[in-house]
């Protein structure tokens, strides 16, 4: 008899299969690298970029993901819509959950300094702001590494969050280690991306596996 | 001495044959967890020969499990597959089915 399907671990699967391209750590190393660009222009040349970079990234670096994914991983793996109690609901649930409880806590934060009329909070979030990132980047890429069945995000969570322990400890400037890790992170999804194109190249119009 | 079953409970006669096949059970459950996927992505994902996932998605198709869109994506023609209504609720009774004979057998 047949067994019943594992429903999970195929979602599982075919989420991992669809992000296995690499195109997800190079945009997400270009966002991190853009993001410490910015504050490093902003110490710089005091340029104000800090502030709006994360905006300016988003808009530029989406519509290319999505151009990316639909002419290097589609023509080769096919086009899948998550969606169905799929990943993308479940991740979606959690970044706006993340996103709503980010806004809180800033709102109650602010609510909370405004009142006390006191900076001592303040002065300590941006004394252990490197510890606070640090943590919370493992804190996110392990959420977000489970939901999707990505294991490698564990391993990125790890090095942000021990890169910026070191940095907080020896006094390194945060932008250096986002420039550091955004590098880092865009050379994996390099390294993966060839492996994608060598496992699956194009023939003509379809792509055959191996 | 066999174990009388509840007239409530399904048999093995209640399991659909159309989805128990090995290769249209994958291929349902590769549906049932996403919205739609095309025709390239089954192909990795099911591990067929693309004759052989054709044909059973014509069975699935003439059933009513499945239904076939053609749209056009940057003016391309592309096909998409995805789980009708009655091919969704007929999968969760398979797995409803398939679990209580399972359940039912002894250890």
């Amino acid at each position: 008899m047949a067994k019943e399907p594992n429903l999970k671990e195929i979602e599982r699967r075919t989420y991992m299969s669809y992000h296995q391209d690499g195109l997800l750590d190079i945009f997400t190393g270009v966002y991190i690298l853009g993001f410490g660009l910015g504050i490093f222009m902003d110490t710089v040349w005091e340029s104000g970029f800090g502030a709006i970079m994360p905006a300016i990234l988003i808009a530029i670096v989406l519509p290319i993901w999505v151009a990316a994914k639909r002419r290097i991983t589609m023509p080769r793996i096919g086009f899948v819509k998550f969606g169905h109690g799929g990943g993308t609901s479940k991740l979606m649930a959690i970044f706006i959950g993340l996103a709503v409880a980010g806004l809180g806590v800033a709102f109650a934060f602010t609510i909370a300094t405004f009142q006390s009329g006191s900076r001592q909070l303040l002065d300590l979030i941006f004394q252990n702001g490197m510890l606070i990132v640090g943590f919370g980047s493992l804190a996110v890429c392990i959420l977000f590494g489970y939901s999707m069945g990505l294991k490698r995000l564990y391993a990125y969570g790890l090095l942000a969050m021990i890169s910026l322990v070191i940095g907080h400890f020896m006094g390194i400037f945060f932008a250096y280690i986002l420039l550091a890790l955004g590098t880092t992170v865009i050379a994996a999804g390099v390294a993966l991306l060839i492996g994608f194109v060598k496992k699956y190249p194009l023939k003509g119009d379809k792509a055959i596996a191996e | 001495m066999t174990k009388q079953l509840p007239n409530n409970d399904a048999n093995i006669h209640d399991i659909d044959r159309l989805i128990h096949e090995p290769n249209r059970l994958m291929i349902m459950a590769q549906l049932y967890v996403v919205q739609s996927a095309d025709f390239t992505f089954l192909l990795h994902q099911t591990g067929m020969t693309p004759g052989n996932l054709s044909a059973h998605l014509s069975k699935l198709e003439d059933a009513g499990y499945i239904e076939i869109t053609k749209e056009f994506i940057e003016r391309k023609p592309h096909t998409a597959l995805a789980l009708t209504k009655k091919g969704r609720a007929a999968f969760k009774q398979y797995r409803r089915n398939i679990k209580q004979i399972a359940d039912r057998l002894p250890e």
